[in-house]
């Protein structure tokens, strides 16, 4: 009891360094939105905000682009993880529980794609984009970039999938349940966290991703958030890049990508698989 | 029949005379300058970075629109992005920009290959030989001219006149009294700073550090036989280059593979906010007492002040002083020239209205104003609008005599290879500077002229 | 029992246990992949098709502009194969991914093996640490980073001067091409394991804890239950994202080119991504950037072969 107990601090306390040790760069993020600029550029760190204001997040916040390109990255990204998730989890289920003619090549293009960069692509994406009249829709982008997530996707919840013997629902079957009915209340819940860790990547995929996004959406009123994000490291024949908006904006982009986190992971706790796999 | 002549005389004077009147551009299609039939229309305008103010837009949109009743969309995109979007948007038609703002080193490159429009017809009218020459060279192709210049900008020294001072330098009035001063400075390091630079030259900053081998008479390419040649190994670029050597050994600490980014850093004194008394109160960044920087630097030299609520810097003639580089001939030497080229783009769908609007950006009141915002403009009849402080001095002194990178079709390949930061950056540590110099010459000839 | 289910995920079961059912799931496999096909296709066709035909072209600003691309076969290859600089920038980018997947999956693996034995609030708080980490814009982690690793202001040096190793002052990371590969790396690392970390984490909590507490009854130590029941539960996943942290370290670009623009010399740092990026976007020859990508996916199955089959092994 002893051991266990003295066992479970030194764990805490590993776990809190960790988590100080990755969160640091998002806290001096946090910490530089509220400086002004000229105390960034200093050769002494300054590590609490004291002194500092809202200036920076305000001016951010109420640039009437940020608004849109909100909008714009919330629609595309959200189209693209809905569409990813329900088109990889099909796939996922396809490839894990059947066996058929062609999935072998099937599972081998799917990890090709994934093998070519993407930086090359972009010329031919224009191309292809302009000729269809989806130049500047975030449905085109959208679907650009359920393309680009939806292999790796398929991939990562086919490991999950493997992972749950189909014995579980073969039980549950035999205990006269229907396959479909069997699938919901055993399998489901169990993939709950590979679905969400899925959902979550492909989040970050698409609310991050610039290169595409910057040929595809040309104009200023479709830009997404990385691409408004850009516009304030410039220095310019006026005034040189202002860091603290710089982190102001990054802040700004990064929460609503915790708030999609907090709100998926409440829905689907572990309790959920608890439950499952000892009933 | 006598007697009506003057009457048709008369007539037909004053038809000629009302056409006249309406532009000497009568014979471009009556579209043009048809305000009914524009009303619907819409043409894209690129601008790079945020170099033309806001107020500077305004105008232009709201001129557009009275001129022509069409209306003008104003895009601006980032500079390290411009030459991806200006790749994939100019070649097609559908959605390329009207008119795009690119920098003078790109404009050889997008200009060879056809991205712009014939508007040789058009550049009389709109300034002909009064336009900086170097950079409608830059856009320029066989003698047609396809890129305009649209602003200029130019580089000079920002010095630490106190420092100077405490060293017992003078300010030099020629290219050797400048590679001797900036020594002695650096060695008297009357602040006893650690790693102190007489002058701050980054190792692999070329922007500047060309500026010695333009400075003895070289360059950095020459046209030989219709073939570009790099003429790094020539003898009088080699002879600026042992200057920059013994420079970056001697006076300047900057590390090796510092490139010419915020060079204002070193020179700027408190790092925080002045107190009460106006007594710094953090440890100062200070480690050199030159730099060298484009114009618009300015802003952000001097001592940090709170003014609104905001921080800014603000210039103190008694701690900061500017000067142009001087050179061995009594002429400044000439630096790099920054500043960009305007063009619309050959596929464009409204050619016309394009040209409207290269008309008003190449108008006296809009070179003005560009003046007045520091942006040097290309017709050197409005030079004068950048004012006279020091600035406007130093930006006019040092342009005058400024320079453009080679106008070779591959330049902009040979800048997005970073050979020139990499030969910059193996200066220092050279121990025969010829045989470098030669080595990158075979680097970089292969790639000037274009595939 | 169970352990001999839950060790071969992949035993066929799903061989359907009645003659009847065979005809019906035969079509539905097929029915589940069309709309990843479709998507696919009609997405990734073009660009994938345009980029490997412009391999074989002569394709610069000069094509993109309207003139025509000649084909000339295999010379951009030969060009590039032929060029000891490519050699250079391939052997750095396997060597710096190897290394870089390596430790991610590691210390993510650990990590998540360290959230399994947590109680709840300490492990909420590393999960949400790890969170945003992740969550952070790329622009605004590396603006952070590279002022870490400052050579005047960076926190690194500050602290280290501090802590009394005075050669700290002013030391350049980003100079040498070791230090600023080491700099890259952790940087990497540090992005990539909360999404391994998360990863492995929801893979773990498929293994059942009865099945753990009977070993452990049974006298298993923790090692003994991490090797024997946990490792081969989580190995789809575990292999899965070993592969990918293969696939994208070695395409790294933005941070690569971030850090390039803050210091070091590009061509002495040039991994594949910049390298492509440099040849396409910068030099306007995307005949060759093409022809690079194209080496990358054939090294790419290179490297990851052995894992590749033996994860198509395991469902054959």
């Amino acid at each position: 009891m002893h051991r266990s107990r003295a066992k479970s601090t030194l764990l805490t306390a590993l776990a809190l360094v960790l988590a100080v040790v990755w969160a640091f760069p998002v806290y001096w993020m946090l910490n530089s939105a509220f400086l002004p600029n000229v105390v960034l550029q200093s050769a002494t760190p300054t590590f609490l905000p004291f002194g500092g204001s809202l200036d920076n997040l305000r001016a951010v916040a109420t640039d009437p682009a940020f608004g849109q390109a909100l909008t714009i990255s919330l629609i595309v990204t959200i189209t693209t993880v809905v569409a990813a998730i329900m088109i990889a989890f099909l796939g996922a289920l396809a490839i894990s529980r059947f066996r058929f003619r062609g999935r072998g090549s099937f599972v081998l293009a799917l990890l090709l794609i994934q093998m070519l960069p993407a930086e090359g692509l972009f010329i031919a994406q224009y191309k292809m984009m302009s000729s269809l009249g989806l130049l500047n829709q975030a449905i085109g982008l959208a679907v650009l970039y359920t393309a680009a997530v939806v292999p790796f996707t398929i991939w990562m919840l086919r490991g999950f999938v493997a992972g749950v013997p189909a014995d579980l629902e073969e039980a549950a079957m035999v205990d006269g349940l229907s396959r479909t009915r069997a699938f919901l209340k055993i399998t489901f819940p169990l993939l709950a966290p590979g679905l969400v860790a899925s959902a979550v990547y492909a989040f970050l995929q698409a609310w991050n991703e610039f290169t595409v996004a910057l040929v595809i959406m040309t104009e200023e009123q479709s830009r997404t958030l990385p691409l408004w994000l850009r516009g304030f490291v410039q220095a310019s024949a006026s005034r040189e890049t202002d860091w603290g908006q710089v982190m102001a904006a990054s802040t700004l982009v990064a929460v609503p990508v915790i708030i999609f986190f907090l709100v998926v992971q409440g829905r689907m706790s572990s309790g959920l698989v608890g439950g499952a796999v000892k009933g | 029949m006598i007697r009506r002549l003057p009457i048709v005389a008369l007539t037909s004077a004053a038809l000629v005379l009302t056409a006249c009147a309406n532009g000497g551009d009568s014979s471009d299609a009556p579209a043009a300058t048809s305000s009914t039939s524009n009303a619907g229309k819409t043409i894209t305008l690129w601008l790079a970075g945020g170099d033309t103010p806001d107020e500077l837009r305004t105008y232009l949109s709201d001129t557009f629109k009275a001129k022509t009743g069409a209306t003008l969309k104003i895009e601006e995109q980032a500079w390290p992005d411009l030459v991806t979007k200006l790749t994939t948007s100019l070649p097609d038609a559908e959605n390329t920009p009207d008119v795009v703002e690119l920098g003078n080193t790109q404009s050889p490159t997008f200009t060879n290959v056809g991205a712009f429009l014939d508007i040789s017809d058009q550049y009389d009218a709109l300034g002909g030989s009064k336009l900086l020459q170097s950079f409608v060279d830059a856009g320029s192709v066989d003698g047609k001219k396809y890129a305009l210049p649209y602003y200029f900008g130019s580089r000079y020294l920002f010095m630490r006149n106190d420092v100077w001072k405490e060293a017992g330098v003078n300010t030099p009035t020629t290219l050797d009294e400048f590679n001797a001063a900036v020594t002695k400075v650096a060695q008297g390091n009357p602040r006893h700073i650690k790693n102190f630079s007489g002058f701050f030259i980054g190792g692999q900053d070329w922007r500047n550090g060309i500026s010695w081998i333009f400075a003895n008479g070289g360059d950095l390419a020459k046209k030989e036989n219709g073939q570009w040649v790099s003429t790094l190994s020539d003898p009088s670029s080699l002879k600026g280059l042992q200057q920059l050597q013994l420079i970056q050994k001697a006076a300047s600490n900057a590390p090796a593979d510092a490139k010419d980014q915020t060079p204002w850093l070193y020179i700027n004194d408190a790092d925080v906010i002045t107190d009460a008394d106006g007594k710094a109160t953090g440890k100062t960044s200070l480690a050199a007492a030159t730099i060298m920087a484009p114009g618009w630097a300015h802003w952000s030299i001097g001592d940090a002040a709170k003014k609104d609520g905001k921080v800014v810097r603000e210039w103190n003639p008694e701690k900061f002083g500017t000067f142009v580089l001087p050179g061995n001939d009594g002429k400044p030497a000439p630096v790099f020239a920054g500043g960009s080229n305007i063009a619309i783009s050959a596929t464009s769908k409204n050619p016309e209205l394009s040209k409207e609007l290269m008309k008003i950006i190449f108008s006296e009141e809009y070179q003005k104003k560009l003046g007045g915002a520091g942006l040097g403009p290309a017709n050197s009849d409005y030079v004068s609008s950048l004012g006279d402080d020091e600035f406007a001095k130093a930006l006019i002194d040092s342009a005058s005599n400024s320079k453009l990178t080679p106008a070779a079709p591959g330049w902009a390949a040979v800048e997005a290879s970073m050979v020139l930061e990499e030969f910059f950056g193996k200066i220092e540590g050279a121990t025969d500077l010829a045989a470098l110099a030669k080595a990158y010459d075979a680097k970089i000839t292969p790639m000037l002229n274009g595939k | 029992m169970t352990t001999g289910t839950t060790t071969a995920p992949t035993a066929p079961s799903a061989a359907p246990p009645q003659h009847r059912n065979r005809k019906r799931t035969n079509r539905l496999p097929l029915i589940l992949i069309v709309p990843a096909l479709v998507l696919l296709v009609a997405a990734l066709g073009y660009p994938i098709g345009w980029q490997v035909v412009t391999s074989f072209r002569e394709y610069g600003l000069l094509q993109q502009f309207g003139a025509p691309a000649p084909f000339v076969g295999l010379d951009n290859y030969v060009a590039l194969v032929t060029d000891p600089y490519t050699w250079t920038v391939v052997v750095r980018s396997i060597v710096f991914c190897v290394v870089t997947a390596v430790v991610t999956v590691a210390i993510g693996g650990a990590m998540a093996v360290l959230m399994n034995a947590l109680t709840t609030w300490p492990r909420v708080v590393l999960q949400v640490a790890l969170l945003l980490a992740w969550a952070m814009p790329v622009v605004a982690a590396m603006t952070v980073w590279i002022w870490i690793v400052d050579w005047r202001r960076g926190l690194l040096n500050w602290s280290l001067v501090r802590l009394g190793v005075d050669g700290a002052e002013g030391h350049n990371w980003l100079a040498e091409p070791l230090s600023f590969f080491v700099v890259a790396s952790v940087i990497i690392v540090w992005m990539s394991v909360p999404f391994v970390a998360l990863s492995i984490y929801a893979g773990l909590t498929q293994v059942s804890t009865e099945v753990l507490e009977a070993a452990e009854l049974d006298g298993a130590t923790g090692i003994q239950r991490l090797r024997h029941i946990i490792v081969p539960i989580i190995a789809p996943v575990l292999s899965i994202v070993m592969l990918l942290q293969l696939i994208w370290d070695l395409r790294v670009f933005t941070q690569i080119k971030l850090l390039q623009d803050a210091g070091g010399v590009t061509n002495e740092t040039n991994l594949l991504g910049t390298y492509v990026y440099q040849l396409g976007t910068g030099k306007g020859d995307f005949g060759t950037a093409s022809a690079v990508s194209i080496l990358i996916l054939v090294l790419t199955i290179a490297l990851s072969g052995y894992y590749v089959r033996s994860l198509m092994k395991e469902d054959v």
